[in-house]
């Protein structure tokens, strides 16, 4: 769902650009308060990553493709939306600037959709989903699928104020193939998390009530 | 349980498999952004397939031009398959050194404050 720069007149790109970059503040902040030399690693893979898999678009039937955005993934495994923000801002500045994968003028609206509301979104409907009883990996898969749903709709409004698409056709379209897209995102967030919980249990935040060094013999 | 910098190889690994893989097998067809264009436009149905030769962006106001140096993570259309990899996996070592550059730099600066 990465906006081109054809989509958005100017002056609404730049407010786009403005909300983004106080959350890309926070972000900082976030990164500053939080980030400890032990998740670098993480930051490293899970950009690297989410890259690679963004550029590996599935069919999802209906003359359509979709890939895994990763906003939803990176603030689970990370503990935080403003994680997303962070990994997702530096993913979104090199596909717009190096792969014109997302315009420049929109890299805010961009960063805004996937970013913060992707983040959002896929954070803390994984934690209500897990609070609620729901099994981990069944709570990320459902929380990746809000995630990149909600962040479509998102996108379809931004069209309409844009003039770009008209609103229900818009809404209804965007709707439609990200609900598909969407189980792309929940199977392989919730296979991503299995597979960290398997291989690196301390690096998933929130799982490491087993004090820190958990996995050494002492 | 696997070492920090076995976990960064491995993840460095799967995501160039998964690069790679994306240049022969990634669909072509248009992402959902594209595919809710070419609707709005009446270029497709909503659940019909989208035309060979459609183009999404024509409803844009077209505002703003960019050329990027790797156009849709391909060096041109001369480059091939081959451009396509060199771009992907270019794509990939470019952010693994931007998210470790980063987040040391972060991580690193907090501890001297």
């Amino acid at each position: 769902m990465h906006i081109p720069d054809a989509f958005v007149p100017l002056w609404q790109s730049a407010i786009y650009w403005i909300v983004a970059l106080i959350f890309v503040a926070l972000a900082l902040r976030w990164a500053r308060n939080e980030l400890s030399e032990d998740k670098i690693p993480l930051i490293a893979v899970l950009a690297a990553g989410i890259f690679a898999i963004q550029a590996f678009n599935l069919p999802v039937a209906m003359g359509t493709s979709g890939h895994l955005v990763g906003g939803a993934l990176a603030a689970i495994v990370l503990g935080s939306p403003y994680a997303a923000v962070f990994i997702l801002t530096l993913v979104l500045i090199i596909q717009g600037i190096i792969f014109g994968d997302g315009g420049i003028t929109t890299m805010g609206a961009n960063i805004l959709n996937m970013g913060v509301i992707g983040g959002f979104v896929g954070f803390y409907g994984y934690t209500a989903l897990k609070s609620a009883g729901a099994n981990m990996y069944l709570s990320a898969g459902v929380a990746a699928w809000l995630a990149c749903f909600i962040a479509s709709l998102a996108a379809a409004v931004e069209m309409a104020v844009a003039g770009t698409f008209p609103l229900v056709p818009g809404l209804i379209a965007m709707g439609t193939y990200h609900a598909v897209i969407g189980i792309i995102e929940g199977v392989i967030t919730g296979a991503i998390i299995y597979f960290l919980a398997a291989s690196r249990p301390d690096l998933l935040a929130g799982e490491d009530q087993q004090p820190s060094g958990g996995g050494v013999f002492a | 349980m696997i070492d920090n910098k076995t976990f960064m190889i491995a993840g460095l690994i799967i995501a160039i498999i998964i690069g790679g893989l994306a240049v022969f097998l990634a669909s072509g067809d248009p992402d959902g952004l594209e595919s809710a264009a070419l609707f709005v436009q009446g270029d497709k149905t909503l659940t019909g397939p989208s035309p060979e030769d459609g183009d999404p962006e024509a409803i844009g106001a077209g505002t703003f031009e960019y050329e990027a140096p790797l156009p849709d993570y391909s060096t041109g259309e001369e480059g091939g398959k081959a451009g396509e990899i060199i771009a992907v996996f270019a794509g990939i070592i470019i952010m693994f050194i931007l998210g470790f550059g980063t987040s040391k730099l972060i991580a690193s600066k907090k501890k001297v404050a």
